[in-house]
């Protein structure tokens, strides 16, 4: 008899939710959180939504197995999702195996970083995709499960077993699940999917591999010039990883603040060249022995500071959230890219 | 019940073994390859040495990723398969 991973499909006796989830607990496939049976039936309702996409998947590094689409529709299963969210599940997938992602460093890493998927075009609101207040938190069935059906998959096909081969130090509580819709109405300028090349009609997943959101609130500022102070200054940090390991970050402005940003004639353009200018981190808040390793590492201060960033590409702006003067900043692993899919339907 | 395997995949290929020749690690050519971490040099610097104590460490020479976040490229992986006989990898952290 086949051991049972390499069976694609196991015969079970029939149990109930909780024998299934200390079964799954057993085979190494939970999260911790409770697991919806993954029954043949439903697992096929969910590859229904993707007969349109025959794209092979590459092997799935680091355990390298080219997965099949039941065992990915599997983990969207058992991590709550409607079939369908499927499409937009797969798209993500695809992102994180763009090679620039990087998928096995960000993964096997100490660092805390976990997968942020944002959601652009019209399949938001199809899908009830929160793009408004508490995007980034609880409340919202495709908020939660698209992002948890991300992770599962990166456990149980990657391989990416916390204290194995996911060697993060703390992780994150974003490796639980990170995914939020981009807040199109509310942008004053471009959508991020389309500053990407896809068209406004497009339906777009792009993911990163980052930190969970660091706050930026600044309630008092009254003009643009005002907010990009406070946005830099909440950027420049000496412990994030993008000081040394240069990579790519978002900057996600709340609905408010845009406002006052477009009012004063800023552009995604403008408000990315003055944060790579300000967001610097001067030498006296990094200790010798770190700037011993950043230096040794090619990454030299210009005079008395270290930027955060290669250039002001490596910022990547957009509009989400609700009523507030917050917004966020999003570092990420370093080392990675921003990867856009566009969900094929 | 039947369900579906959330871990199953297939093999990808590529993954054949390959004969691995001795190493005699009293003189062959020894990489010391850095994952380019802090004090990942120096544990392998303290290795050197060790080596040092019962052989020639001429030949044991001081390699390094590019970055501690990426993979090590493959013309790296190439060189050190083509010049060395054996490599000692630190992963420092």
């Amino acid at each position: 008899m086949k051991d049972i991973a390499d069976q694609e499909v196991i015969d079970l006796e029939d149990m109930d939710i909780e024998a299934f989830n200390a079964f799954a607990t057993d085979q190494g496939w939970s999260d911790g959180m409770p697991l919806y049976v993954p029954t043949e039936d439903k697992v096929a309702r969910f590859v229904e939504t993707v007969r349109g996409d025959n794209r092979p998947y590459p092997p799935v590094p680091p355990r390298q197995v080219i997965p099949t689409v039941q065992a990915l529709a599997a983990n969207a299963v058992m991590a709550g999702c409607k079939p369908e969210y499927f499409p937009v599940v797969t798209a993500a997938l695809r992102g994180v195996l763009d090679p620039d992602y990087n998928l096995h460093g960000t993964l096997a890493t100490t660092h805390s970083c976990a997968p942020m998927v944002m959601v652009s075009g019209p399949i938001r609101h199809e899908l009830k995709i929160n793009c408004g207040s508490n995007c980034f938190g609880q409340g919202w069935q495709a908020n939660a499960t698209i992002g948890r059906a991300l992770g599962l998959m990166l456990l149980n096909v990657a391989g990416a077993k916390p204290g194995e081969m996911d060697r993060s130090t703390q992780g994150n509580p974003a490796k639980f699940t990170f995914c939020f819709g981009e807040n199109e109405e509310e942008n004053p300028w471009t959508p991020y999917h389309v500053q990407r090349g896809f068209a406004a009609t497009d339906s777009v997943v792009t993911v990163m591999s980052g930190e969970g959101p660091h706050n930026l609130n600044d309630h008092g500022s009254t003009t643009g010039d005002g907010l990009l102070t406070t946005f830099a200054g909440g950027m420049a940090t000496p412990g994030a990883n993008t000081i040394y390991g240069k990579g790519p970050m978002f900057v996600i402005i709340g609905p408010e603040h845009a406002a006052t940003l477009k009012r004063d004639g800023f552009t995604i353009e403008s408000i990315r060249q003055e944060l790579y200018r300000r967001s610097r981190v001067h030498a006296s808040r990094i200790s010798v022995e770190n700037q011993d390793t950043y230096i040794s590492t090619g990454h030299k201060p210009d005079g008395d500071w270290f930027t955060i960033a290669r250039s002001p590409d490596d910022i990547h702006i957009t509009v989400a959230g609700g009523p507030g003067k917050h917004s966020a900043f999003i570092p990420s692993f370093g080392g990675t890219t921003v990867a856009s899919t566009r969900i094929a339907r | 019940m039947r369900i579906v395997n959330p871990s199953f995949g297939l093999a990808a290929a590529g993954g054949e073994k390959i004969a691995l020749k001795p190493v005699n690690w009293a003189s062959d050519a020894i990489a010391l390859v850095s994952n380019s971490k802090p004090n990942a040099r120096e544990l392998l610097a303290g290795i050197r040495d060790k080596l040092g104590a019962f052989r020639t460490v001429d030949n044991i020479e001081f390699l390094a990723k590019d970055s501690a976040s990426q993979p090590a490229p493959k013309d790296l992986i190439e060189a050190i398969a083509g010049k060395y006989r054996g490599a000692l990898l630190a992963i420092a952290d």
